[in-house]
């Protein structure tokens, strides 16, 4: 059970020619369950295998449990890490992979035997423990992998996008089971990866990173409310956040943003974080699943109703993603309706400014709290 | 398509199949046909039965000499050359400058041809021994080590070469789950590395066993003068055309019989091998 903390940390290669990492400070508590997210080349892989000594730390402290571990041999961190290609020994067979840290560790043969068995019952995989990882599938060779490090009764669990080779069924059935063994475990989990569904439904923190840059650290829930950039903002929920150019327009003591002719009340609880934006142009971000189809009645003033073509739609079983143009941008709705809509068609969209949130158009900041 | 394969196919591997019989099947029966015979050209020769061999262990001074000192030149070859291109080839894959320069170098002696390279090493050693006021043909120890020196000279490098596709063949995460589980280099080496790479290590053993085994060129330049030092395959060569006069078509035929004995020898030492190495391996 350990907390670990980035003090300024630097990662560089090519002798500092190339630098992944500029400054990264964060901590991560005691068995707490933090997913790094982002894009390819955004450094969450290196800053996994920093906290594992897989990499040199090139710059900063280091810290796991309050020691400073930047010059500390990767068997010594007392940590256990699980491989995106699972780097089981092809070698040996299932038991004898898992047993392999423990006999380094010169543990008892009988001791070995318990933890190994105890791993195999929780993860189902005891009927396998005499083949060969060849002889098993991905979903098996994945929980083979995880086996390997729950015997080791690390500190810290570190797994390197771990479900990423599997099929979508079972890496649904995966993430429940590791979002279980964590429960169970109760250790420090450091999960790596691109799929913000896996971060969101696993993380108890996510650190969304672009370019060796943290841009966010917070929860889940925190991140899709209100996501710090446009970045985040873009990066959490799928589909993707739609962004149009507007401009802030104030009538009297009321804002409204105005876009492709439409005029758009902004909520007083907002309007005072955009207030210095008058006149300015601004831009609106908008979650699909945020856009309605709106079917007649009374629009409060905080909405309004845009009618657009259906560039596309796509049913996806009780939604319909409706792709349509805001200006130059192409924007999505995830609607929820049993009828179906064709592509071409004309559609009524109910935009709500309460759930819109704002960002500077020149830094991409989110502006306020939406 | 498949109709027309299967009725022409006899027409496409015919050229095939009467070069195989041409070069290798008919020398190959009229060989061991021979070795049964005296003889002076392949059409006059005179049935002796098994006298050629009972003649070969019995009366042959050379043959049971070469043959041991075949085993021991290919045992410690294949110790030597692999071991040593094993170790370089774990140095040149560790990412050092320089690596592409020595691996060349390394691979180099390989390209130059077997009697060359006995004849420069011939005069490097001799050249050496002759401050001692001796060459190589004194001492046939001299002459021994002179050939595993230059059998490793030659041999390194190409077994070095299947090596590093060996051990770049090893997923770098299998030794990060191995530096993570806690293996010291000696254990992450023979508990990792050798047993994955084991592939490269049954061709290799094969390659050494087989190429120490048949080694002739490099003996014939090296020290092709001395007895003592003659390894199967020259004493073969010896057996034919050192002697002349009456008693030619026995010696042709005693030369026969060392060659098919030396043939079976050959095929299964490396079956053997092959079993033993290909059972070591990873199956995937």
């Amino acid at each position: 059970m350990a907390s670990i903390k980035f003090k300024n940390v630097i990662k560089s290669f090519d002798d500092g020619k190339v630098t992944v990492i500029p400054d990264l400070s964060f901590e991560i508590k005691d068995k707490e369950f933090v997913v790094l997210v982002g894009p390819s080349g955004c450094g969450k892989s290196t800053t996994l295998r920093m906290i594992a000594g897989l990499e040199d730390v090139s710059g900063g402290e280091l810290y796991i449990d309050d020691k400073k571990v930047n010059n500390i041999a990767p068997k010594d961190r007392d940590i256990a890490m699980v491989f995106q290609s699972y780097a089981l020994y092809p070698h040996m067979s299932v038991y004898k992979n898992m047993a392999f840290a423990l006999k380094l560790r010169k543990m008892p043969k009988k001791e070995i035997d318990e933890k190994v068995r105890w791993a195999a019952s929780i993860l189902n995989i005891e009927p396998y423990l005499d083949r060969r990882p060849g002889a098993l599938s991905g979903g098996q060779r994945q929980r083979v992998a995880l086996g390997r490090a729950m015997v080791r009764n690390p500190k810290v669990f570190l797994l390197d996008e771990p479900l990423s080779n599997l099929d979508a069924k079972l890496r649904t059935e995966m993430r429940s089971q590791i979002t279980m063994l964590h429960k169970r475990l109760q250790t420090t989990f450091v999960y790596v990866t691109h799929d913000q569904t896996e971060a969101m439904t696993m993380a108890d923190r996510i650190a969304v990173m672009d370019k060796g840059v943290i841009r966010q650290y917070d929860t889940p829930q925190k991140l899709y409310s209100e996501p710090a950039d446009m970045f985040v903002a873009g990066f959490i929920g799928s589909p993707r956040m739609n962004f149009i150019d507007c401009t802030v327009i104030r009538k009297g003591k009321i804002f409204y943003v105005e876009f492709s002719g439409e005029m758009m009340r902004i909520p007083s609880a907002k309007a005072k974080n955009l207030a210095s934006y008058e006149n300015r142009r601004v831009i609106l971000g908008i979650r699909p699943e945020h856009i309605t189809e709106h079917t007649g009645g009374e629009i409060a003033e905080e909405n309004c109703v845009i009618t657009a073509k259906a560039e596309i739609a796509e049913m996806t079983g009780g939604e319909v993603n409706v792709y349509f143009d805001v200006g130059s941008r192409r924007c999505i709705a995830r609607i929820r309706t049993d009828r179906k809509i064709a592509s071409g068609e004309t559609v009524r969209l109910l935009f709500d400014c309460n759930t819109a949130h704002f960002f500077d158009k020149d830094t991409s900041k989110a502006i306020g709290t939406v | 398509m498949h109709k027309s394969l299967k009725k022409y196919f006899p027409v496409f591997i015919l050229p095939v199949v009467a070069a195989f019989a041409i070069a290798f099947a008919v020398p190959f029966l009229v060989g061991i046909y021979l070795s049964f015979t005296h003889f002076r050209t392949v059409d006059s020769s005179e049935w002796v039965g098994l006298a050629n061999y009972i003649r070969v262990f019995t009366q042959d001074e050379t043959f049971l000499n070469s043959l041991w000192l075949t085993v021991k030149f290919t045992a410690v070859s294949i110790i030597s050359v692999n071991v040593i291109a094993f170790s370089i080839a774990l140095l040149l894959t560790k990412g050092l400058k320089g690596t592409d320069f020595f691996r060349t170098v390394f691979f180099m002696p390989n390209l130059i041809g077997g009697i060359v390279l006995g004849h420069i090493w011939s005069l490097i050693i001799n050249g050496i021994l002759g401050i001692f006021g001796v060459d190589i043909t004194y001492n046939p120890s001299y002459g021994f080590w002179g050939l595993v020196v230059l059998m490793n000279w030659q041999m390194i490098g190409y077994m070095m070469i299947i090596y590093i596709a060996g051990l770049q063949n090893i997923p770098a995460h299998i030794h990060e789950a191995a530096a993570i589980d806690g293996a010291s280099s000696s254990r992450e080496l023979f508990g990792i590395t050798i047993p994955m790479v084991m592939p490269s290590i049954t061709i290799c053993t094969f390659l050494t066993l087989t190429n120490s085994f048949k080694l002739f060129d490099q003996n014939l330049a090296l020290n092709g003068k001395s007895a003592d030092t003659s390894l199967l395959a020259l004493d073969i060569y010896k057996t034919f055309y050192d002697h002349t006069g009456l008693r030619l078509a026995e010696w042709h035929g005693m030369g026969q019989a060392k060659a098919v004995i030396f043939f079976l020898l050959a095929a299964a030492i490396a079956f053997v091998q092959l079993r033993v190495t290909s059972r070591k391996e990873i199956k995937h």
